[in-house]
């Protein structure tokens, strides 16, 4: 699952100029949407934070 | 619940969107301006360079405005061969917080309704030609923080319930490089990673910064794919940035290398603001207008591809679109959609010429290596800086390889 680290990111919606599926959303923080997420990782390789990770969900 | 009506209604508050408003409420509309930070302007994500011809076209710039003027530049190749080039035309570092927070305010006694901390989450074309804008009011509870620090819901719809609509039949969408709304009316905005700078900005405080010259670094060590710039900003402080072609960026890769080089360079250095943006180098969005709604600025990529250079044409966009919008009102209140055209139109002549041409040349020099870079350096640090403009930079780098002359042309037609 990708998900944002808050702490890391800096609002600036590289990520969001990028992702395919808009699964990316901006209010006054930024987050991914599990359902649109395709995880193709296009958000986190262009992060310039690195703030963006995958993580292995648990079950 | 009946909405609350506008004639126009403008997403994003930066300098694109703030000209569109200004534009269109001089012109007599009654204009809503959006933004969904509490400042526009803040954080800057920006060099804040602009040329005298590009900033004059639209505006006397208030002198409040400039931070320094600068009339020299100094390139590095990828070895560190230094090329200075003294002919260049007068250009500006500009204070972009105050200057955005101005233009807003200009907009705003022309006669625009603002407002901040207002993230647009949808927008809809609604029965009757009219366009439905919805603003979050809770804009920090948009996430549900899970407690580990990571965000994973953005399921707007489930987290917030206090809402604001707006309606207007014509949409001005300034909402940058990450615009969202656009998707909402048919655009596909997405960017190639070859079409995109990801970007680290940094001011520092530091000695050794000289008042009146732009430095740039380029080299895959420096800048893969992008460049390194150094904007003096008086006072001992200037705006070091950097930008990395998306296509060879890795995750975090443009805030540790500006790091790297702020420590390697500026070893006393302060870095007093740190932070990230990205930066479309890809060509302008055609079409610009579709049904009531018009694209400006970063949303419109209207971006020099070569420099990264946007303000200039963000300026003549806004104030044309807002403009273009406003005339585009019959006398009894209803829109002529098909006159909105008339901006892409203008547009097209003035600029998107040269914008295309731009983006042309940055496909071409993406296919050069460093060891070219070098070489044309090397020719032409052997010429008296006082002869070396830009011009001549570009005529040695063609002639040095004239096959590629063959490969540009291509690309120009």
């Amino acid at each position: 699952m990708t998900v944002v680290d808050t702490d890391k990111c800096d609002e600036c919606g590289t990520c969001i100029s990028v992702c395919p599926g808009n699964a990316l959303l901006i209010g006054n923080r930024l987050a991914v949407s599990p359902e649109k997420c395709t995880s193709c990782g296009l958000c986190i390789k262009v992060c310039p934070f690195g703030a963006i990770s995958n993580v292995q969900q648990k079950i | 619940m009946s909405n609350k009506k506008y004639d126009i209604i403008v997403v994003g508050a930066g300098p694109a969107g703030a000209c569109a408003a200004m534009s269109a409420a001089s012109a007599g509309r009654r204009v809503l301006l959006l933004e969904r930070k509490p400042v526009p302007g803040v954080p800057v994500r920006c060099g804040e360079g602009i040329g005298h011809q590009g900033m004059t076209l639209s505006f006397e710039p208030r002198p409040e405005w400039i931070k320094s003027t600068v009339t020299r530049a100094r390139m590095f190749s990828p070895s560190g061969i230094g090329v200075e080039i003294g002919n260049v035309d007068k250009s500006y570092i500009l204070d972009r917080e105050r200057m955005d927070a101005d233009l807003v305010r200009m907009a705003a006694e022309a006669g625009a309704e603002f407002r901040a901390s207002s993230p647009v989450v949808w927008a809809e074309e609604t029965s009757s030609n009219q366009y439905k804008v919805t603003c979050s009011n809770t804009p920090n509870n948009i996430n549900t923080n899970n407690g580990t620090g990571t965000n994973n819901s953005a399921d707007i719809n489930n987290t917030d319930n206090t809402k604001t609509e707006f309606e207007a039949a014509c949409l001005i969408l300034a909402d940058g490089v990450e615009s969202r709304l656009a998707r909402c009316f048919g655009w596909n905005t997405a960017l190639r990673l070859a079409d995109i700078e990801t970007a680290a900005f940094a001011r520092i405080e530091t000695a050794g910064i000289e008042g009146d010259c732009c430095t740039f670094y380029t080299g895959s060590a420096v800048a893969p794919g992008g460049y390194l710039w150094v904007f003096p900003r008086g006072n001992g402080v200037a705006n070091v940035g950097l930008g990395v072609i998306g296509s060879r960026c890795r995750a975090g890769l443009p805030k540790e290398l500006l790091l790297d080089f702020i420590k390697r360079t500026y070893p006393e250095g302060r870095v007093t603001d740190l932070h990230c943006g990205g930066v479309p180098v890809a060509k302008w969005v055609r079409p610009l207008v579709r049904g009531g709604v018009m694209l400006v600025g970063d949303a419109a990529r209207q971006v020099n591809a070569i420099n990264g250079a946007g303000l200039a044409y963000s300026f003549y966009a806004g104030q044309l679109a807002g403009t273009v919008a406003a005339k585009a009102f019959r006398s009894d209140g209803g829109l002529r959609r098909k006159a909105l055209s008339a901006y892409q139109r203008e547009w097209a002549k003035v600029f998107g010429k040269q914008q295309e041409r731009s983006f042309a040349l940055k496909e071409f020099i993406m296919s050069a290596d460093d060891a070219f870079l070098d070489k044309i350096a090397d020719s032409l640090s052997k010429e008296p800086s006082g002869k070396v403009s830009y011009l001549r930079v570009f005529m040695r780098t063609f002639s040095s390889r004239p096959l590629l002359l063959f490969k540009a042309f291509k690309l120009f037609r």
